[in-house]
């Protein structure tokens, strides 16, 4: 089997063309596989499966799109909602009629409507302001022979979106822990969050219940380690809340030994977000690879990370609170925080082994490129033996011999 | 409680699983349940027939029957575990071996042709919904439990089954090796005759028939081991006593085996085994220097464990008590207990 891989990586800068990079060498140990960038964006004529890394960055994803389009084939949908990803391919190449379509396909007329409205700057860009409203996801579903999807979520999403082609749902993998130090770094306890600096990442609910903690616990510290966002003003927000230098550590972006590092000095990780996109965080898997407790926004993927790793935070009326009381009792029991270590630990071993996901992956794409075949077979063969006892279609006992095959996922 | 033990059947053919899954049933009706055993026909070749094969449990309603509800269903092996239960537990004997530990090698049934790989998956796939789908989850070995964790991710709780019930006694430590299985290439008895090629002092007595007689004939004939390799066929219960009662040790070997009787049968004769380090889960049951010996997987090396246990006759006894203690903590009682828990 080869296989066209079709994906950013370094030194593009996301966490996308990060997952290629440690996924790729794992998966060329098993099967062939071709890695294409843009400039040969078709890749070569003897490929036998195309696997596409789709996200919502037009830059980094946009020409993987432009290629799907021609040649169909498995997608891994790294995040659901493609909004900005759909606004760059049309709007960004100055296709408002593009943009109204996805607008009209997802939305109806009052979807189209809306498009007019950002494309006539009588409103803000949806894709800044509500992407979530509209995924505009269903022309990449729609050109999928076959999806590979890190969550339940995003599964359950595109069910709901009508995809009906096969689904794989396969975690993340976690990097090897790399032999770094921690970061000299006082707090006690040290709370770390990593990423952009900005309302969606849930900065100024954190700066609030942090302040609080602080106010009870003089020797925590919390580490921001990301850029701020523009118009996302800190300072201001740090001087309000009346959080000095001495509570606050910064970085912006570091490079990937200074990140683990940094995690590897913290005693929790917080990890917030709303609303989300459908994306899995590999910031989280590195968190969990060192044994780090996380406290998380309880929506999408991480919603579905086991009780014993993650305190689950609801986005709600009470978030602040609620986020006071998981940082509070982290901060307190150090046994908690060992057993959510332990945990973290046996979960990335269990779930995440990068050698498992490799592997997850060829039964996939072994799926998909003989699949199809297999379930005209299997179903060929039970048609057959019921049209010779005389069940018909339609009938009661043919929908029995269907909903059967369903539920073990045979003859699909 | 009203139990089915669900089984397949190939029919004509008897081996290891089926006598474990009639042994559960009658296990259960003497622990007090009504049990039944439940069984289909099992084919699969060619191609994707092994799925509609297996698809044939799905449609079996065993939520009751004539009338009455049943409680609960044992599974034991592939397909039987596809059955459709609110109340399933499986005990499980073992996946569909070719679709994992036996893809691509001389014992696999896969080709690299793409319909057939995604053959396998799509087992691969199957397993994963019907296992996943039991409220219990039992492996008759650890090595088993840990296959299954490896291939699919699922927990099993290890459960040996006990050996089958036979008078065993120890009557002598005669001068031959035993081999108690069924002659197919995986068992690798072929080792055993190449051993006794080397030690022209060693005599070995092959009981069980199978696909692989005649080449395993052949060895022999052509090692010159006329004599001193005596092939017993299909033995009754009778003679495999006897057997185990005066054989000097027992040979069991397969590759990477996951479970089986022979070596339990062996030990409550008070017998020592002889295995490989790359047979399985028998390396667990053996204890090397304790309960028999672990050899790599050469003649030579074979040859070289049955000389030794013939030339340390008191350490070949003392391994076989060894062996009795270990084979009688296992038991019907304990097993019925789990599965039922």
């Amino acid at each position: 089997m080869r296989v066209g891989y079709f994906s950013p990586l370094p030194p593009t800068r996301s966490g996308i063309a990060d997952y290629s990079a440690l996924l790729l060498p794992a998966l060329q140990k098993r099967v062939d596989v071709v890695p294409v960038g843009r400039r040969r964006r078709l890749g070569p004529r003897d490929i036998d499966v195309r696997l596409y890394h789709v996200g919502n960055n037009p830059d980094a994803h946009g020409w993987i799109v432009d290629t799907l389009r021609k040649k169909p084939g498995v997608v891994v949908l790294h995040d659901f909602v493609l909004h900005h990803l759909v606004a760059g391919l049309t709007v960004g190449r100055g296709d408002g009629h593009g943009y109204l379509d996805a607008m009209e396909r997802e939305g109806g007329v009052v979807g189209r409507l809306l498009g007019h409205g950002v494309l006539d700057k009588r409103i803000p860009p949806l894709w800044e302001s509500r992407p979530e409203a509209f995924h505009l996801a269903g022309e990449v579903l729609d050109l999928a022979t076959g999806l590979i999807v890190h969550s339940r979520y995003v599964e359950r999403r595109a069910r709901e979106a009508g995809y009906e082609g096969p689904v794989w749902r396969i975690p993340h993998p976690a990097w090897e822990v790399p032999a770094v130090a921690p970061a000299p770094l006082d707090g006690s306890p040290l709370i770390g969050s990593f990423g952009n600096v900005n309302a969606s990442k849930r900065i100024p609910q954190l700066l609030e219940a942090f302040a609080r903690l602080r106010r009870e616990r003089p020797d925590a510290r919390l580490l921001l380690v990301g850029a701020v966002s523009p118009g996302f003003d800190l300072d201001r927000r740090l001087q309000r809340l009346g959080l000095s230098e001495e509570g606050i550590v910064r970085e912006a972006y570091v490079e990937e030994d200074r990140l683990w590092s940094l995690m590897a000095a913290c005693d929790v990780c917080v990890n917030l977000r709303s609303p989300t996109m459908g994306e899995t965080s590999g910031s989280v898997i590195r968190q969990l690879s060192l044994g780090k407790p996380v406290v998380v926004s309880d929506v999408g993927w991480f919603s579905e990370l086991p009780d014993d790793v993650a305190l689950k935070v609801p986005v709600d009326a009470q978030e602040t609170e609620t986020l006071y009381a998981a940082l509070e009792l982290l901060a307190r029991d150090e046994a908690a925080r060992g057993a959510m270590s332990a945990a973290a630990l046996e979960l990335v071993r269990r779930e995440h082994d990068l050698d498992r996901t490799a592997e997850l992956y060829v039964a996939a794409l072994e799926q998909a490129l003989g699949g199809d075949a297999v379930s005209e077979a299997v179903l060929g063969d039970v048609a057959r033996a019921a049209a010779e006892v005389g069940i018909g279609a339609g009938s009661a006992e043919a929908t029995e011999l269907a909903r059967r095959l369903a539920e073990v996922e045979l003859g699909r | 409680m009203r139990i089915a033990v669900c089984s397949p059947q190939v029919p004509f053919e008897r081996g290891g699983a089926e006598l474990l899954a009639e042994r559960l049933t009658f296990e259960l009706k003497a622990h007090g349940h009504d049990a039944d055993l439940v069984t289909i026909p099992f084919k699969w070749y060619p191609g994707s027939r092994i799925l509609s094969q297996a698809f044939l449990w799905r449609l079996v309603d065993l939520e009751e029957a004539d009338g009455r509800p049943v409680d609960l269903v044992i599974a034991t092996k592939f397909p039987s575990y596809v059955i459709r239960h609110p109340n399933k537990v499986v005990w499980l004997v073992h996946q569909f071996r070719q679709a994992y530990e036996l893809d691509r090698t001389d014992l696999g049934q896969f080709s690299d042709e793409p319909t057939d790989r995604a053959l396998r998956r799509s087992v691969h796939s199957l397993d994963r919904i019907a296992l996943g789908e039991a409220r219990k989850l039992f492996a008759i070995s650890g090595n088993v439990a840990d296959r299954l964790e490896r291939t699919l991710g699922l927990q099993a709780e290890p459960l040996l089954p006990p050996p089958q019930e036979l008078p065993y006694r120890t009557d002598s430590y005669d001068d031959f090796v035993l081999s108690v299985n069924r002659l197919d290439r995986a068992k690798r008895i072929d080792l055993l005759l190449e051993a006794a090629a080397l030690d022209p002092s060693l005599r070995v007595v092959i009981a069980g028939d199978g696909p692989d007689r005649e080449r395993l004939e052949s060895i022999a004939r052509e090692r010159g081991l006329d004599g001193r390799a005596t092939f017993a066929g299909r033995v009754g219960d009778a003679e495999l006593t006897e057997l185990y009662a005066t054989c000097l040790a027992v040979y069991y070997a397969p590759v990477d085996e996951d479970y089986g009787m022979v070596p339990y049968e062996a030990y409550r004769a008070e017998k020592p085994v002889v295995t490989t380090a790359d047979a399985g889960w028998v390396t667990v049951a053996v204890e090397d220097g304790r309960t028999g010996l672990v050899t790599e997987p050469r003649a030579a090396a074979i040859a070289e464990a049955c000389g030794w246990l013939r030339e340390h006759l008191d350490e070949a006894k003392a391994y076989g008590r060894a062996g009795r203690e270990v084979s009688e903590r296992i038991t019907w009682g304990h097993v019925v207990e789990r599965l039922l828990s």
